[in-house]
């Protein structure tokens, strides 16, 4: 029987023709060098410490079969492939294919950030298949001079003296000192005071650099509390008071859970304590410091609707909550217990399990925690049923880089946005993916001097100033196409939501009461 | 960061000083320099040329991330010292009773040793993804 003739590479083959070849060019070039000139000798030497390379390949390490089988020509599978990430971005993946962000969200963001046009041709590039949720606007759009402007202040449900009024529904979620390196946090810092919206200083204790361009503050204390700590990671209220004083922090966030690492502590490699660290933090050098997987106060509700009581007290300024939605039923058993104690916080920022962070394990960035779009429509839903919506603000964040996803969100619930990485990629981030390594190369997610070079403060500050005029000019023109004077009347109905989805969202009757 | 026994900081130094050594002979064209290259037929460039990249080599070995590199440099020109020995020059070169010779060899032991234990340093050689 024949059998069919397959034009094919037969690796194996090629193998074996190389690493003979090797040795033998050697000694081609070795007859060349004695004979002709003994320049040629560097060829030879070159193919001599090439064959043994391949001999270590082959016979001495034992880590890799692929070399071990295939010597010097199975690296370039390696070679091959370590170069595969630039090329599928820069070449080969469609501009809807990327992850976290595909290249059209990422060119709408830089397009806002620069200031250029940002209209599109032909069609949109989005699928619509009836998977994507979409939004609806309505028969009768509403003039853009009838809008009322935006305003949500928070503290103002307890009436305390220091409530904080935000004027733009974008507020730059948390990044600390740490994550970023100082040029970046200054950056961010100085175009949130240029284009007068809060920022978040993150868990990296005293915000030195976040205070030096005089933005409003937002400072986060995560289940260490830096720069707020004792050195069992409890809080020192003297040290909170001291901070809430400082006039540029407006509001005090207390982390619970993050989206990209729900319920996971972390430790701070010696290492990586400097001295200014060391200072900010309020940590040792020459320790490991571990982060406990949740505040050493908080172990029921009662304690953390006690803790969240304490704080309020110490720092007299706002205080809200970060959490990223688990369990459904200790979500709404705190809120109940919140409601028995009365005391709630000013604002729960509900983070989507899609948001992002600087390093966390795979498994937690993967597979832990509820999508924003899921949880957000629940948290509201608890807050309504148990009849106290009115007595917070809700927030929300996870990958909410653009004006439809941001609306989207404030139609579910949401009184106002966090993004991080929407103004990352406004101060130039490339998506490398490398914030863990100190490699960022636009300088971001680095403290490498060299790297940091690149990132211009006064132009990048620009840059995040433009981002947040242009979300502005966006967010309102969809507003008004929606039929909504204001983002109150946004509610579950201006969303549409794929058969195809894996939730639903609840009826709308509930349409006027949705936000109290 | 992976940890190099300290030990080998001492071959290291030692394979660095044998290599610094050679290029006052080299660069200043001392006669016993000119005459191996003249019988290799690679004076004067070649002189000059493997001067350099001997100094190359041996400021490599000395500078913590770069020592892999420079090891596999100083293998490669130790590599050709052996064959010029082998092919042209002998093992006894002017009288120096093998001198030469030995430190060549002593060398090329030493940076493959060097470049053995600090492979994962090499950017193609070890380290996969």
């Amino acid at each position: 029987m024949r059998t069919m003739v397959r034009l094919s590479i037969n690796l194996p083959k090629i193998a074996l023709f190389v690493n003979l070849s090797i040795p033998v060019i050697a000694l081609l070039f070795g007859l060349a060098g004695h004979y002709i000139s003994f320049y040629f000798h560097f060829l030879t030497v070159f193919f001599l410490l090439l064959a043994g390379i391949n001999y270590y390949y082959r016979h001495l390490q034992t880590g890799h079969s692929l070399l071990r089988n295939f010597g010097i020509i199975g690296q370039l599978r390696y070679l091959i492939e370590s170069v595969g990430p630039e090329f599928r971005q820069y070449l080969f993946a469609g501009d809807t294919e990327e992850r976290p962000f595909t290249r059209v969200e990422r060119a709408e963001v830089y397009r806002k950030a620069k200031d250029v046009d940002s209209s599109s041709a032909f069609g949109s590039l989005l699928e619509f298949n009836d998977s994507e949720i979409k939004l609806k606007h309505s028969l009768y759009p509403v003039d853009k001079d009838e809008l009322i402007p935006y305003r949500v202040t928070f503290g103002e449900e307890r009436g305390i003296k220091n409530a904080y009024t935000i004027t733009k529904p974008f507020m730059i979620s948390a990044m600390s000192f740490g994550a970023l390196g100082q040029n970046a946090v200054r950056s961010l810092a100085r175009g949130a005071r240029m284009a007068g919206i809060p920022m978040n200083t993150g868990e990296g204790g005293t915000p030195k650099y976040h205070l030096m361009e005089g933005c409003d503050l937002i400072f986060q204390m995560g289940t260490a509390k830096f720069g707020v700590r004792n050195e069992d990671s409890s809080l020192d209220d003297e040290k909170l008071r001291d901070l809430a004083a400082e006039d540029k922090i407006k509001m005090i966030e207390i982390k619970f859970s993050q989206g990209a690492k729900p319920g996971k502590g972390g430790l701070l490699p010696k290492e990586k304590i400097t001295p200014e660290i060391s200072a900010l933090r309020h940590v040792p050098l020459n320790k490991d410091v571990i982060s406990p997987p949740h505040h050493i106060e908080c172990t029921t509700p009662t304690t953390t609707v006690q803790f969240i009581k304490r704080v309020q007290d110490v720092s007299q300024l706002p205080v809200g909550i970060k959490l990223c939605l688990g369990r459904e039923e200790e979500f709404r058993t705190l809120i109940k217990e919140m409601k028995k104690q009365k005391v709630f916080p000013d604002y729960i920022d509900i983070d989507g399990a899609e948001g992002g962070t600087g390093a966390a394990p795979k498994s937690f960035m993967d597979d832990l925690g509820i999508p924003l779009f899921k949880a957000l429509p629940f948290a509201n839903r608890v807050l309504v049923e148990e009849k106290v919506r009115d007595k917070l603000k809700l927030v929300c964040s996870g990958k909410l880089i653009n004006p439809g996803r941001q609306l989207t969100a404030m139609a579910l619930g949401a009184d106002a946005v966090y993004t991080a990485r929407g103004f990352m990629l406004a101060l130039g981030c490339i998506q490398a993916l490398q914030c863990n390594h100190n490699t960022c190369p636009v300088g971001i997610t680095t403290h490498d001097p060299v790297l940091q070079q690149g990132l211009i403060i006064p132009d990048k500050a620009k840059r995040i100033a433009n981002y947040v005029k242009n979300l502005e000019h966006d967010f309102i023109e969809l507003l008004s196409a929606m039929g909504c004077r204001s983002t109150k009347d946004l509610c579950p109905e201006n969303v549409y939501i794929p058969r195809s989805a894996l939730f639903t969202l609840p009826s709308t009757t509930q349409k006027r009461t949705w936000k109290s | 960061m992976k940890c190099y026994p300290k030990w080998l900081w001492i071959l290291q130094i030692i394979a660095a000083i044998i290599l610094f050594q050679t290029l006052w002979f080299k660069f200043t064209g001392a006669p016993e320099a000119v005459a191996t290259f003249t019988l290799l037929g690679m004076e004067p460039t070649g002189r000059i040329l493997i001067g350099l990249l001997e100094g190359v080599a041996g400021l490599f070995l000395l500078i913590p991330r770069l020592v892999a590199s420079g090891g596999l440099l100083a293998m490669g020109l130790m590599l050709g010292a052996i064959i010029a020995h082998f092919t042209r020059l002998g093992i006894v070169v002017e009288n120096d009773g093998g001198l030469l010779f030995g430190l060549a060899v002593t060398v090329f032991v030493m940076a493959t040793i060097i470049t053995y234990i600090r492979r994962h340093q090499l950017p193609f050689i070890d380290k996969t993804c």
